[in-house]
C-alpha cells in the first residue's frame, strides 16, 4: 500500500514533476534506430515524459530530436519535410537544424536575422545499440552515455523491439521485478515458448512453484534472487537485476539470448517498453532473431508498420479461453509480453495504490518504491544524483546459478552479476 | 483476425475515472508480529513501534514463548535482525510458524558484507529476506502490509 501522494510523487513524470525530474538525469531510449533508417527519411513524432516532440535525421546523418510544434502557428511539424540539412514546416515553409534553431523564415526578407532568434527545445539524441537514446535534463551537464551490454555488443549478438504499452511506467516496471508471477502466468511460455524451452533451469521452475525471495541493494537500484530446491541440497537462485529508473534484465534459461526490459514513460497513463535480446559471446542464429520478430520470446507480435501489439485491449489481447482451459496458457493470452501487459493495463491508466493488498513476497517492489521515492526525494530537496546516472551502474548481468544453501546468493556471484566483454553468461 | 471483439469487455472500459471507484470494500490489514532478533535490532524495533500502526505487535527480544500466544491470529512475523542476529531464533520462529501457517519474512539491516552471517542464519527459515542499509525501510515494509 502507497499513500495517495507517494502514489502521485512516483508516477507523475510530466515537466516539472518530481519524478520527472529524476528521469530527466538519465539517458533513455526514444526511439529505434531503424525508425530513423536513412538521412532526409521522415520525421518520427516522439513523445515522452509527456512532452511532444519531433525526430528526424538531416543530410549528414545528424539525429535531432525538438519540439514537435512550428513556433510560427504551433502546426505539427510532422507533416514537414527533411531536406538539406534541417526540417521544413509544411504550413508556412520555416526550417529547424537538428538543435532547434530555425534556419530559414521563407516570409523575411534575404538578409533578415528574424531566424537567428527563433530555437525550439531540443534534445541531443545519440545512437547506441540498436536504440536512439536522449538526454531530457540540463543540457550543460549531461552524463556520460549508456553502458549497457544489450547495446555494447556487437549488432549480431543483439535484437530490440518495443511496444506500447496503455498504463502508466510504473505498474509495468513493478511487473519486471515481481518474479512470483512467473512460475503462474508464464508457465505455458516456459514448457512451448523457443526462446525458452528445453532449460534444466525451467524444470527447478516448474517444480517449485513457492520460491523464496532475497532483495540486495545494488550501486544502481536492487539484485532480487528467487530461490527455487535444486538436487542434493543446493539451491537454484534466478538474480534478475534493476537499474533505476527502469531497466531490468530477465535471468537466462541455458544457451538461449539474455532478455530484458527498459520502460520510458510517453505520459502518465502510457510507456514504451523496450524489449531486447542478446548474447554475450555468439551472434544470434537467423531461428532466434526470426522468432523474436515473430513475437517470441518477451517480445511482442505488433501490427505491422506499428508499435502496437496485434493483442490489445480493444479486441481483449485475442483471449483464448480454450487455450487457457487445455492449460496452452495460463490466462488465454499468447505470449509473454501480451501476458504481462494484459494484466497491468487492467489495472488501470495509473493503478490505485492506495487499495492494493501486498504480501511479503512483494518486497522487492516495496525496496524499488522506497528506493526511488529515496532518490526522487534526494534529487528534490538536496539534488543528490540519483543511482544508475553513473554508466558504471549499467554493467550488470542477470544470472541463473545453482549454489549451496548456506552460500550468499550475492557473494558467490560477483563476478556473475557483472557484465564482462567476451565472458559467457551464468546460466542453468 | 479472427477473434471477437468484446465491446463490453473490462479492458476496453479501464479509464482513470472508472478505476476510481474500484476496490471500494473495506481493506482490512495484516496482523503482523515484528520480532527483534539482537539488540541493535531492538533499537530499531523500538523506534518503529512510536509510530501510528494498525494491529502490529512489537517485541524487542525473540521471546519465543511470548511471541506463541499471539501467533493464532497474526498473518506474518516479520524477523528485524543485524550482523548480530540470533539464528536459533529464528529456526525457533520458523518452527513455530511452519506448524501454523504463517509467513516468515526477515529484514536484515547493514551492509551485505557486514551482515553476511546473520543473512545465511535467516535464508533457510524467512520465506521472502530484504538485505538493506537504510532502517526506514522496516517502517516501509510494515505499511505496504497494511501492519
Amino acid at each position: 500500500m502507497l499513500k495517495t501522494e507517494i502514489n502521485e510523487l512516483l508516477t507523475r513524470t510530466g515537466p516539472a514533476t518530481p519524478s520527472g525530474d529524476l528521469f530527466r538525469h538519465y539517458w533513455l531510449p526514444a526511439l529505434l534506430a531503424e525508425e530513423l533508417p536513412e538521412n532526409d527519411c521522415p520525421p518520427v513524432r516522439v513523445k515522452i515524459l509527456s512532452e511532444r516532440l519531433i525526430a528526424f535525421r538531416d543530410s549528414e546523418g545528424r539525429y535531432g530530436l525538438i519540439d514537435e510544434f512550428c513556433a510560427h502557428r504551433g502546426v505539427s511539424l510532422w507533416f514537414g519535410k527533411v531536406e538539406e540539412c534541417g526540417l521544413r514546416c509544411a504550413y508556412h515553409g520555416w526550417k529547424y537544424d537538428v538543435t532547434g534553431q530555425c534556419v530559414e523564415v521563407p516570409s523575411e526578407p534575404e538578409n533578415s536575422n528574424f531566424a537567428r532568434k527563433v530555437k525550439l527545445t531540443s534534445y541531443p539524441l545519440v545512437k547506441v545499440g540498436d536504440i536512439l537514446w536522449t538526454y531530457m535534463g540540463a543540457p550543460e551537464s549531461p552524463p556520460d552515455l549508456p553502458e549497457f551490454e544489450f547495446a555494447q555488443v556487437p549488432p549480431e549478438q543483439t535484437y530490440t523491439s518495443k511496444r506500447w504499452q496503455e498504463s502508466n511506467w510504473l505498474q509495468a516496471l513493478e511487473g519486471g521485478i515481481d518474479s512470483s508471477h512467473v512460475s503462474w502466468l508464464h508457465s505455458g511460455g516456459l514448457k512451448n515458448d523457443p526462446l525458452f524451452k528445453g532449460t534444466k533451469g525451467n524444470e527447478y521452475n516448474l517444480n517449485d512453484l513457492r520460491p523464496f525471495f532475497e532483495v540486495a541493494e545494488a550501486d544502481g537500484g536492487l539484485f532480487i534472487g528467487a530461490r527455487r530446491n535444486a538436487e542434493d541440497g543446493k539451491y537454484y537462485w534466478r538474480i534478475t537485476p534493476w537499474v533505476m529508473p527502469s531497466f531490468t534484465i530477465v535471468p537466462p534459461r541455458g544457451d538461449h539470448p539474455v532478455h530484458g526490459h527498459f520502460w520510458v514513460p510517453i505520459d502518465d497513463e502510457n510507456c514504451w517498453v523496450y524489449t531486447f535480446d542478446f548474447h554475450p559471446t555468439r551472434a544470434l542464429t537467423t531461428e532466434e532473431r526470426e522468432n523474436m520478430k515473430a513475437g517470441h520470446g518477451v517480445h511482442s507480435r505488433n501490427i505491422p508498420g506499428t508499435y502496437r501489439p496485434e493483442d490489445n485491449k480493444d479486441n481483449d489481447y485475442l483471449i483464448d479461453r480454450a487455450a487457457q482451459k487445455r492449460g496452452e496458457t495460463f490466462s488465454g493470452v499468447r505470449g509473454i509480453a501480451q501476458q504481462d501487459a494484459s494484466l497491468q493495463e487492467s489495472m488501470g491508466p495509473i493503478v490505485d495504490r492506495t487499495k492494493e493488498r501486498l504480501v511479503s513476497s512483494d518486497t522487492g517492489i516495496i525496496k524499488a518504491r522506497q528506493k526511488l521515492r529515496k532518490a526522487v526525494e534526494g534529487l528534490r530537496d538536496e539534488r543528490v544524483t540519483p543511482p544508475g546516472v553513473d554508466p558504471a551502474h549499467h554493467r550488470v548481468r542477470s544470472a541463473a546459478i545453482v549454489l549451496p544453501q548456506a552460500e550468499s546468493f550475492i557473494e558467490s556471484s560477483r563476478d556473475a552479476l557483472a557484465a564482462r566483454e567476451g565472458v559467457a553468461h551464468t546460466t542453468v | 483476425m479472427n477473434k471477437p471483439i468484446l465491446a463490453n469487455s473490462c479492458a476496453s472500459a479501464a479509464t482513470a475515472e472508472e478505476a476510481r471507484f474500484r476496490i471500494d470494500r473495506e481493506i482490512a490489514g495484516r496482523t503482523a508480529l515484528i520480532v527483534a532478533l539482537d539488540g541493535d535490532a531492538a533499537e530499531v524495533v523500538d523506534r518503529v513501534a512510536e509510530r501510528p500502526w494498525g494491529a502490529a505487535r512489537f517485541y524487542r527480544t525473540p521471546d519465543v514463548d511470548a511471541v506463541v500466544t499471539e501467533l493464532e491470529d497474526a498473518d506474518v512475523v516479520i524477523m528485524v535482525a543485524t550482523a548480530e542476529a540470533d539464528g536459533d531464533a529464528a529456526s525457533a520462529l520458523a518452527r513455530l510458524c511452519s506448524e501454523r501457517g504463517i509467513m516468515l519474512a526477515g529484514l536484515v539491516l547493514g551492509a551485505q558484507f557486514d551482515v553476511a552471517e546473520a543473512v545465511s542464519a535467516l535464508r533457510p527459515y524467512a520465506r521472502n529476506l530484504m538485505v538493506t542499509e537504510d532502517e526506514d525501510d522496516v517502517a516501509a515494509v510494515l505499511t505496504a502490509l497494511r501492519a
